[in-house]
Order: C-alpha cells, then structure tokens, then sequence
C-alpha cells in the first residue's frame, strides 16, 4: 500500500471514528433500572415512574414495553447473562422455564414484608424453593352473568345449563357459558373444575397435595350429563373455543361468561351490571377453582452484571411489593393488588375487591411446575384445550378422554414435585 | 477540468460511503466484544478489513464486485449453517443455556442458603473510618446495633449510635453513610458477604435490607467437584452439562450448562420412539404436502395460462384478476382464510350450511391447507407458464398438426414436455419451497389438529419446519439441539432432492 492510499485509510479510519461518535446510543448507564413489560402493562409502569421518579434513591427507572405479551416472551426467551432487563413485570408463566435456565435471580422478603401477601401468592413466583419476583397483582376470571337475561344467580352448574335448554331457541343464544378472557386453559380452568377436572388439589394450609388427582370417570360422566345432548354430541352450552364469547356475550347472546380482572372496565363501560362469582360446581354451595394466581415483577441475573441488583431489589420489596406502589400503580393498571393492606384500602375499586373475593373464595395458586411439565404426555396448557376438542368436537367419548386427562396431569404432578 | 472534478467527487463519495460503512461496522463490533460475543465481533473486524483492503487496493477488480456479497452470504448462510450443525451435537435445552462457567457461578449462587428463621435486618450501607466497606445493622428484635465487614462485626452501643423512630440506627461514630449517588454508581459493597455470626454471613438484598445466609455450596478446584457442606453431598460434572449427586445421578443441581454430547441428537432421531414416531409422520405428510402443492398449483397455473393463451375478450382483465392472490401479502391472505375455515364464524361454513370443525378433524386440515396453498401459489406457475408457452416456438405446434395432430396430442406430446424442461427448476424450487412452508402451516393451523390426550406432540398438518419450531420453541422444554439436529436433516433431505432433481433435469449441465 502506497503512502497515499495509507492516508486514505487515514481519512476513513478518521471519518469512521468521528461517525462513530455520533452515532454512538448512551450506554446503558448504570444507575438505570431497566423493565421490560407488556403492551398494557408497560404503558402504566411508564406512567407509574414518571409520576414516582425517585422510588429508588439515586437510580433512574426505564421502562420498556414490548408489541404484545407474547413478544416480551419471545424476548426473555433471549435474554443472557450479558443482556436483558433489570427486572420485568408479567404473569408467572416463565417463572419455571426461566429460574431453570439461571437467567432469574433470587429475592428475599422480610418476614413483615411476606406477611402482606396470601401463603399461595408465592408458589406462582418460586422455583426450587426460592422466590424470584414479588407479587404484584391478582391475575384471576371470575363469572359474570347478563343481568338482562338472568335475574338470580345460579347456585349450580345444572341451573346454568337448565337455563340455557329453556331459553336457548326463544332468545337466539349462541351458548350458555363462555370464556371471554384468559383462553380456554387458564380462564377455562373453572369450566373444567366446576365439573370435577383439578388438575391439582390444595391442602387446608395452602400446601399442594402431590398424591391425589381428580376422578376421571366422575368428570366424564357430568361432562356427559350437562354439556352432551342424547346423541353424544355437544349441547351448545360450553363452547370448545373462545371465539367470539366476548362478542356474543356484549351482544345478549350469552347469558354466563367467564371474564378476566382486567377486562370488567369494559364490560361496565358497556352498561354491564357486575355481578362476579366463581362458576358453580354441579352441588350447590360448590364452586369450580380458578388461577388466583399472581402477577409479578421478576429480578433476572443481569441485573447483577449490570451493577443495579441492589437497587433493583429495593424497588421491588420497598415498591413493587409495598401497599404505596400497589395502589399507585393498580389506580391505572385496575387489577386487584396483591398487597392485603392495599387490597383493603379505600383507593381500590368495589370492583377490584370483588374480583380479589371471588379469588379468595375459589383461587389456587398458578404452580408453573405442575402446569408446565409435559411428563403425562402433554402439558396442563396444550391437554385442558385437548379435552374439549376431543370431546365437544370430535364427538369422542367424555369418561375415556376424562381417564386420559386425569392420568396425564397425575404424572405431571407427581414429577413437577420435584420442582416446587 | 471536469473529470478532474468528476473522479475527485467519486473518490471522496468512495471514502465517505467506506467511511460510513466502517463507522457503523466498528460500532458492532465494539458491542459484540462487549456482550462477548467474540466470534461475531471478529467477523465484523476481517469484513471491516477486506472491505477496506478491496475498496483501497488494485488486488482484485472483481472482488470489489463480489465481496459484500461475500461477506452477506457467510454471515447469513455460511454461519448459521456451521451454528446449526455445532448446536446439533450439544445439549442445548431448557436448564441448559447457559456456558459452565456462568452455569456454576449460578449454581453456587443459589447455594446461598437463608437462616432456618428467615432473619433479615433493617441495614444502611457505608465504609468504616479506614474506608473498608460496611454496614451499620440494627437488630431491633434483641435491641442489638453492630457494624459489620467482610472481616469483623463490632458492636456498637447505644448511645454510639443516631436512631429513627422505629429504633433503626442511622448513624453510627465510626461509620460513614454512602450517599444515594454513591450507592447507585457502585455496586462493589453489594458483592460481599458481610460477618455474622459463625457460618453465618450478611448480604444485602436492598438497600435497606439485609438477609442472613450460610454457603451450601462450595467449589472444590482440586477435583472438580461441588460440595454441599450442609448435607455432606458430592457434586460432580455428569458429561451432559450438570452436577449431578454422586450415588444418586438423578439429582442434578440447577442450572445447567450447554455440553456436547456429540450425536446423540441425531441418534435418538431413529432409537427414540417419542421422537422417531412423530418424526416419520410429520416427514410422510412433509413430502406429501410439498409434492401436491407442486402439482395443483402448476396444474392450475397451466391451465389458466393455457386458456389465457388464446385471443379472448377481456383476456387483461382475467390476467389482472388472476395475479391479484400472489399481489397480497401472504400473511394477510392465510389469517382470512383461518377465519373463513372458522368452525363458528368462518364464511365457509356459512356457505355450504355445514358446521365443519376444518381445524380439528386431520383430513379436513390437511385439506384446507392444501387448498389455500393452492389459492397462494397458483397465480405464480400462471405467470412462468404464460411466458414460457410464449417462448415455445409455434413452428413446432404448426408443423404437427400439418402431420395430423389434434391439440390434445400437441400439448402432451410438444407443449408439456418443452414447459417441463423450461420449467423443472422452478418445479424443484417450488417443491423445496413448500417443503420449509412455515408460514402457512404455522398461521393457518399451527400445525394441528394434535391428540394431546393421547400424548402427540407433532400435528396433522405439521411439516418438518414447524415440528422443529414446535420442539424448539413451542414447549416448556426447548431443545434446541434435538430442533438443530432435524433442522439439519431437512438440509440434507432438501439438499438431495434439489439436486437429484436438478441432476435428472439436466439444468446445471445446460448452464454449466
């Protein structure tokens, strides 16, 4: 290379370094904490922080939000010891999958501070018997019914279908109990359990029984007495999807619906009538269970790496999991806090507090390693949907595919233990 | 006078495109070696230096001509190939992602083990008078106060000390508070174990807070094991990327780490059930799915190009209207026709008055699959069928039926058999096309219906690309070293079939 060309690499090594200058992003500074969310939840941490800028002293606070939940999933999928965020807020679904991988870190409550919460609260947020996140919010379903067409509650589930039968041609309705939020897995969870499919059973103490499972000859049969006409095929009264619920549902065409606590604000903007209440089991004063799970906001290992563990940790057991934050941030988020003080404070909704009652009352916590082991043959996610498509589509017969269900989500049990 | 000015305005338009584009490549780099990704970081660093030496040197015309595509073809075919084929041989799965050094970092972290009472302390971090870092620990319980380093813990009386209304101390003599500003631009005090009381250390887990903790586990360099000194149990590396308990190898400590286990992956392909069962299916329907989409869309395609090829009126308006499925995006084409196949809702089912469930019963996905594949991918073989019938000399079809041959005869004997030797590229392209379809399967039916009940994990509709996106990324458990390992036999198999096709066809020999 020739003494002029060398100065040309002189001049574009120059221009390159002073491009790069420019263009150089501000480095993730270390005093930042950075959250990653949802798009509805990132939004209100947003405004949550801009409003609270000095939770943690001396740090600053990012918040992140991603295109939908799936996204941010995607998203962790990713994250690495050298990248990611800080913390990120969300349901409990990644817990397991992620704390198994190293990529969450532990965090540890006062004993005052873990007084706060329900016993269960923390099986959703704890791998192994270490915490990873501190609950945040309640994530339940609770049923509405359409006061236009149903003036009492049902004490049954043969009450509901009784109604459905009766009135089925006279009002045009599209079904009798549907799933307008959650999907039919985890807000379908009380359809299932209000006929007798658990797929795990809680003890007196909040400790999961990791011996019994549910009978599946029982659940078929009443499978096949309320949802099945004398054909062996469905009646109409529980669809085998949530398609369209919501919108049959808003239209009078549904007189029972399976809502999620951050979906009521809609349905009362509507002129709904709230009227909230676990799903009646086939005996009266019975109730099908629901995920009263938690979400939470989680502590990932980059936080370490980062230099911000200490102050991430002091925003999530002084902010996060604290009455003051819970109510500042659930006054824009509108779920039910998990925090019991902030449950019972004056700020929180009639609404919100209805939701949290029908959790307590028929809640089991969200144990990812029960629900997500795959050790029956399938997961409790991709095999709950199977049930009904077997059955309410396939025409297959409800006690067999019931035997099947309750065998698959003993074994998940009894090898998820190990992971509690 | 002007070329002067026109060679001097391209040689600096030169350095400052060069200079842009290594501007920007350096600053990859830079954050590639950051986040310690040293491979990716020194290919940009040789791209940057070929970039430059080809752009500043007279050594090669025509590479200034083929390097960026060089460059553009290693890093997005070349690489993921190799990653592909490396990450086939390890296990690479949920519980084992990270590198062994990071794995056992973590491992021993939560070795960390809390007091059987859970005690946490109200805390305020600061240094010593010597500078050492420290904290000031207020133990309201038994009304204690001590200062605490990594090395000693001094108690420290009363009346030594500064006390808010809860009893916490806030200041002690001999002790300085670190500021807000200063604890947020360190985190040094945060790494230590601060003394407590015999096995028993502090740490901090906020800046307010401290927890008590014994070390369950410790790392014995010497023979590379993991021991809990708690239980007295022995950890040691099983091979496949765990500390598995010595006696009990079922036990494996949390996380683990990414090892090779060389070809298992491909292996348990053939000699586990679980996967070697779902895989024979998924691979039959593969074949299948790809073989008649080839067929009804080159079908269809000929035949509407063969009717368009004759004076007809109106004939722009046909061609027009026939393009319009391949002018949509795709993606929007599938996610309406999913909601026309919708069992409740879907037009479909509304036209024909039937309450079909298209997506749940496996005949009928498959056919509806099939079927907007053929929606997709007709107007395509429409189109190179046009032009090529254009491009068959007439003189050919003239002259046979001087000889008396009808148009049937024409076309089986002349017309297809030139298309097909125009077009068999395209054919094989189209067949290893719809071999990866993921799009489709994967927005249409997701690969279902599946048995769950009955235990499948591959779908009716499944095709190996998003069987392999279903182990890898659809589950609780990823595998993505068994997901690698059949990506890599779809590889090989699309490989074989393009060039056995190619080799039948004699394509390459007529370019060659």
């Amino acid at each position: 290379m020739n003494r002029k060309r060398l100065g040309l690499l002189g001049v574009i090594a120059s221009a390159a370094l002073a491009i790069s200058a420019t263009v150089v992003p501000a480095a993730h500074a270390a005093s930042e904490i950075l959250i990653w969310a949802d798009e509805t939840r990132g939004p209100h941490l947003t405004t949550l922080f801009a409003d609270h800028p000095n939770v943690v002293p001396g740090s600053t606070i990012k918040v992140v939000t991603f295109s939908s939940y799936d996204a941010l999933g995607a998203a962790l999928d990713k994250v690495t010891g050298t990248t990611g965020p800080d913390i990120f807020v969300g349901g409990n679904d990644w817990v397991t999958k992620m704390a198994k991988s190293g990529k969450l870190a532990p965090v540890t409550l006062t004993a005052t501070q873990k007084s706060k919460f329900a016993a269960t609260n923390f099986f959703d947020l704890s791998y192994q018997g270490k915490l990873y996140g501190v609950p945040v919010d309640i994530n339940n379903v609770a049923m509405v019914y359409n006061t236009k067409l149903v003036t009492t509650a049902p004490k049954t589930y043969g009450d509901m279908v009784d109604f459905y039968k009766a009135n089925k041609v006279s009002k045009g309705l599209k079904a009798g109990l549907c799933i307008t939020g959650g999907g039919m897995a985890w807000g379908g969870l009380s359809g299932l359990s209000a006929l007798g499919a658990d797929p795990y059973f809680m003890r007196a103490k909040g400790v999961p029984d990791v011996y019994k499972g549910f009978n599946g000859t029982t659940f078929g049969n009443n499978v096949k007495k309320y949802l099945l006409d004398a054909n062996g095929k469905s009646n109409g009264f529980y669809p085998a999807t949530d398609t369209g619920c919501a919108d049959n549902f808003k239209a009078g065409l549904v007189p029972y619906a399976t809502i999620g606590n951050w979906e009521w604000k809609t349905y009362e903007k509507l002129g709904f009538t709230m009227n909230f209440m676990p799903v009646p089991g086939v005996v009266a004063g019975t109730y099908g269970h629901m995920f009263g799970s938690v979400n939470g906001a989680f502590l990932t290992t980059y936080a370490d790496k980062h230099g911000v563990a200490v102050a991430a940790k002091s925003l999530l057991t002084n902010y996060f999991a604290s009455a003051a934050g819970q109510i500042a941030y659930e006054a824009i988020e509108l779920r039910p806090p998990a925090n019991l003080d902030a449950q019972a404070s004056a700020s929180v909704s009639d609404a919100q507090k209805n939701m949290a009652n029908a959790a307590t009352l028929a809640g089991i916590p969200q144990i990812g390693a029960f629900l997500g082991s795959n050790a029956g043959g399938a997961s409790y996610w991709d095999s709950s949907g199977g049930y009904w498509t077997a059955v309410l589509v396939n025409g297959k017969d409800p006690v067999v595919e019931g035997k099947k269900l309750a065998a698959i989500w003993k074994k998940n049990v009894a090898v998820g233990k190990a992971d509690l | 006078m002007s070329g002067f000015m026109r060679g001097n305005v391209a040689l600096m338009g030169k350095i400052f495109i060069l200079a842009m584009v290594t501007a920007i490549l350096s600053l990859l780099t830079e954050h590639a070696f950051v986040q310690k990704e040293y491979a990716i970081g020194s290919f940009i660093l040789f791209a940057i230096i070929a970039l430059n030496f080809t752009y500043l040197t007279k050594f090669s015309i025509p590479l200034k001509f083929f390097v960026p595509g060089i460059l553009f073809f290693i890093a997005f075919v070349i690489a993921p190939i190799i990653f592909t084929l490396s990450m086939s041989t390890y296990h690479y799965q949920t519980g084992n992602i990270l590198g062994k050094d990071e794995s056992t970092a973590q491992v021993l972290a939560l070795g960390a083990e809390p007091d059987a009472a859970g005690t946490t302390f109200d805390i305020n971090i600061g240094k010593t008078t010597s500078g050492e870092d420290a904290i000031l620990v207020s133990d309201i319980v038994n009304n204690k106060y001590f200062i605490s380093t990594q090395t000693s813990r001094t108690e420290v009386p009363i009346d030594a000390l500064t006390l808010n209304a809860d009893k916490v101390a806030t200041g002690a003599q001999g002790f300085t508070l670190l500021s807000a500003d200063a604890l947020s631009k360190s985190d040094a005090y945060s790494k230590i174990n601060y003394k407590y009381m015999g096995k028993y250390y502090i740490a901090i887990e906020g800046q307010n807070v401290g927890a008590v903790f014994q070390q369950s586990l410790s790392y014995n360099a010497a023979d590379k094991t993991i021991r809990n000194v708690v239980t007295g149990a022995i950890y040691k590396d099983n091979g496949r990327g765990n500390w598995a308990k010595v006696g009990a190898p079922d036990e494996m400590l949390t996380p683990g780490w990414r090892a090779p286990i060389w070809f298992e992956n491909y292996t348990k392909l053939i000699t586990d059930p679980k996967v070697r069962t779902p895989l024979i299916k998924v691979f039959i329907w593969t074949v299948i799915f790809a073989g008649m989409s080839v067929l009804s869309t080159f079908a269809l395609g000929l035949l509407l190009a063969l009717a368009l090829n004759r004076k007809l009126r109106g004939r722009r308006i046909y061609r027009s209207i026939l393009i319009l499925p391949y002018a949509m995006p795709s993606v929007m084409s599938i996610l309406i026709w999913a909601g026309m196949f919708d069992t409740e809702f879907g037009a479909i089912n509304n036209i024909l008055h039937t309450h079909i469930a298209w997506f749940s019963d496996a005949n009928y996905a498959r056919g509806a699959v099939l079927l907007v594949n053929l929606w997709l991918g007709f107007p395509y073989f429409y189109l190179i069928c046009s032009g090529s019938l254009q491009a068959i000399p007439t003189e050919l079809q003239e002259a046979a039926a001087i000889d008396g041959a009808n148009p049937r005869q024409i076309f089986r004997k002349i017309t297809l058999p030139l298309l097909l030797q125009i077009l068999s590229p395209l054919l094989i392209a189209s067949f290893a096309f719809n071999f990866n379809n993921f799009n489709l399967i994967y927005l249409l039916t997701g690969g279902g219906p599946r048995e769950t009940l009955d235990g499948q994990i591959a779908g009716a509709t499944d095709i190996l690309i998003s069987y392999t996106y279903q182990i890898a990324f659809g589950n609780n458990t990823q595998d993505f070293g068994l997901a690698s390992a059949i990506s890599v036999l779809i590889f090989v198999l699309v490989a074989s079939i393009s060039m056995y096709g190619l080799k039948k066809s004699k394509v390459l020999e007529t370019f060659g």
